[in-house]
């Protein structure tokens, strides 16, 4: 299970099959390019019934203490959400009345430094992987508002079908004690 | 009615640079029998400054509920207006406040937002003090200050009083201000309905959430004091994505708008408005989803708890509102599953923070409060608070032109409608669920703490039990 103090153990693992590992970045870059295009609803279909889609907020700690700055489940997350309330999320940009986001922002999600490690899952479950990766998300909106989003996404990807992936799970780690941007109306 | 200002529109600025122009001017730029409200008091700097001062050094604010600092040595760091604070528990179960500001170069002694410790360095030269504020280490003490420093006069600078209301912590820096219990007055007859449902009053959840918005500060206060009016069309997304094509915040049947109150205290609280049927507060009460519908059954199963502590309207309608604590700590109680509360950081006219806790019954079972958590995401964070951002935004950006800025803002709705005798609800009450009262209310307050020498009169009201 991810969690968002799954911090590294500082032994590099083993790489995964270089078709595999180009796979699921391609599978990254689909799911981007249907955030930055618009296509929330087709970006809707790619997560799990069971997913949990989690953002943490993040405090600032003695150093000692580090290992408390992410908040859990139970505590006040950015967002934490399951298919249904990722659902009203969505359905909020198609009712033409969501002003954060109409007009659209123009956003550019940028995925990079993906490591692939196989799931520990039951043999019952389908095959399932812990993909850890960063982000870099750009909005520019109206005149002239910039805002950036930098952070790491740790996503369970699942096997679906043949050659097709479901995001089982998401926690978001965003890279910011206080939220910079005066929403956060899009999808990270 | 004419919607310019008297005397405001064609001030010259030329000639109003004198020392004593914001207070002259303020009272005209402030009208609340006509409904009328100058924006420069949202932009203009020196008033900023006053304000500061005036205000923030005066008032009465929250720092933080009682339950995110259990143990001696915890504390968290927040601000005080544009004062850094550190809130620290004592050995002796006592909370005290602190300016976070080392008494020699200034720098902030603690860095961190919250925590456990028994003491603070600052990391410029090394000044030491423990928990409580007093100076205990000075580097170079007996050499180069030649034993000469007394360090008992250069402790932390204390916050002059620091008060707690059923859980809510709040100070001042004024050592003029009345008991918090006064300056609440009549509104801690509903501020109840949030803090004291249960034997056991509330508990923090964990984790705080934090956000830097654009927009002057008093648009978010102001807001949550009294705009049920904006809801409908603002958060018209939130409602139709998440309840289908009918607003959950209106009629819920065809036919005359349900009746509805709104409360404005004379020491400038308020709340947004509550219905008065069980059929609109249960609307606005209730979420959609198995969480809401777990939560759904807690309120029925507490109620006859909820009615014992507080009576009828307050188990009821009332229990249900947005709310402002004069001048900059909000709530939203009972709302779409859940409850927080927090703090308007002024961070210059056009910026502000909001940081907010997510509040429960501490007497509530454990898959209660996990619901409560999870019910966040429809506010403050996720489907409502994304609009209001692009809202008070947009009129910062606007703000900046001079001919806007001369142009007054109408806070007239319901204006003359309000009653000071209503029979059930202290304080000046509106009659409808949307008006403007309670934000008349909280400008008149605010323009007797910018234009009084003093802390300004204390308008006591005594509150109905």
């Amino acid at each position: 299970m991810l969690d968002s103090t799954s911090a590294s153990t500082g032994v590099m693992p083993a790489a995964v099959d270089v078709a595999l590992q180009h796979e699921i970045e391609q599978f990254l870059y689909f799911e981007a390019e249907l955030l930055d295009d618009g296509l929330f609803r087709e970006w809707f279909a790619l997560f799990a019934d069971d997913v949990r889609y989690r953002m943490p907020t993040r405090t600032n700690r003695l150093a000692r203490e580090r290992h408390l700055s992410a908040s859990e489940v139970g505590e006040f997350n950015l967002f934490d959400d399951s298919k249904q309330s990722l659902g009203w999320r969505v359905q909020q940009m198609e009712t033409g009345r969501h002003w954060a986001e109409d007009p659209p922002s123009r956003t550019r999600h940028l995925v990079t430094n993906v490591r692939v490690r196989p799931a520990a899952v039951s043999d019952a479950e389908p095959e399932s992987f812990d993909i850890r990766s960063n982000f870099l998300c750009y909005r520019n909106r109206l005149q002239d508002e910039v805002d950036l989003w930098a952070g790491e996404r740790q996503d369970r990807l699942r096997r679906h079908g043949p050659g097709g992936w479901q995001i089982a799970q998401r926690t978001v780690l965003l890279d910011q004690a206080v939220v910079l941007s005066k929403n956060l109306s899009v999808f990270l | 009615m004419s919607t310019n200002h008297p005397n405001h529109p064609n001030r010259d600025e030329s000639t109003s640079n004198r020392p004593e122009r914001p207070v002259t001017v303020l009272s005209s730029m402030v009208d609340t029998e006509r409904g009328l409200v100058s924006p420069e008091i949202f932009a203009d700097e020196e008033l900023y400054r006053l304000e500061q001062t005036r205000l923030f050094l005066r008032s009465w604010l929250f720092l933080a509920h009682e339950s995110q600092l259990p143990r001696s040595g915890d504390f968290l760091t927040t601000f005080m207006g544009e004062d850094p604070v550190l809130v620290a528990r004592q050995p002796d179960g006592s909370l005290r406040a602190m300016l976070n500001a080392c008494r020699h170069r200034g720098m902030t002694v603690c860095r961190a937002d919250l925590g456990n410790a028994k003491s603070f360095t600052c990391t410029y030269h090394g000044w030491s003090y423990d928990g409580s504020g007093r100076l205990i280490n000075v580097p170079e003490h007996d050499t180069g200050y030649n034993g000469e420093l007394d360090l008992e006069q250069w402790g932390l600078v204390a916050v002059a009083r620091v008060e707690t209301y059923k859980g809510l912590v709040f100070a001042t820096f004024s050592p003029e201000a009345p008991p918090l219990v006064d300056y609440l007055g009549d509104m801690a007859w509903y501020l109840d309905c949030l803090v004291d449902r249960r034997a056991g009053g509330t508990e923090a959840l964990g984790g705080m959430y934090k956000i830097r918005l654009r927009g002057n500060w008093k648009l978010a206060a102001e807001q949550f004091v009294g705009d049920n009016y904006h809801a409908g069309l603002t958060h018209a997304s939130a409602f139709r994505a998440w309840s289908g094509p009918r607003d959950v915040t209106r009629a819920p049947q065809p036919g005359p708008a349900p009746a509805g109150r709104q409360f404005s205290s004379r020491l400038g609280h308020g709340t947004a408005g509550f219905y008065l049927e069980e059929a609109g507060a249960a609307a606005v009460r209730r979420g959609r989803g198995p969480d809401a519908d777990l939560l759904a059954r807690y309120h029925e199963q507490i109620l006859p708890e909820v009615r014992n502590r507080l009576g009828v309207e307050r188990a009821g309608g009332a229990a249900s509102t947005a709310a402002t604590i004069f001048p900059n700590c909000s709530y939203l109680a009972n709302i779409f599953g859940s409850s927080s509360l927090g703090v308007w950081h002024p961070k210059g006219t056009d910026r502000f923070e909001s940081w907010r806790i997510g509040l429960v019954d501490a007497a509530a079972p454990d898959e209660v409060k996990a619901a409560t958590a999870r019910m966040l995401h429809v506010w403050p964070v996720g489907l409502a608070d994304a609009d209001d951002g692009e809202n008070w935004g947009g009129i910062a950006v606007n703000l900046r032109g001079p001919m806007v800025r001369r142009q007054a803002f109408n806070f007239q709705m319901g204006l003359g409608h309000e009653r000071d005798d209503d029979p059930v609800y202290p304080g000046r009450i509106g009659p409808r669920w949307v008006g403007e009262l309670p934000q008349r209310g909280f400008y008149q307050r605010w323009l007797e703490f910018m234009t009084s020498e003093g802390w300004p009169h204390l308008w006591l009201e005594s509150p109905r039990q």
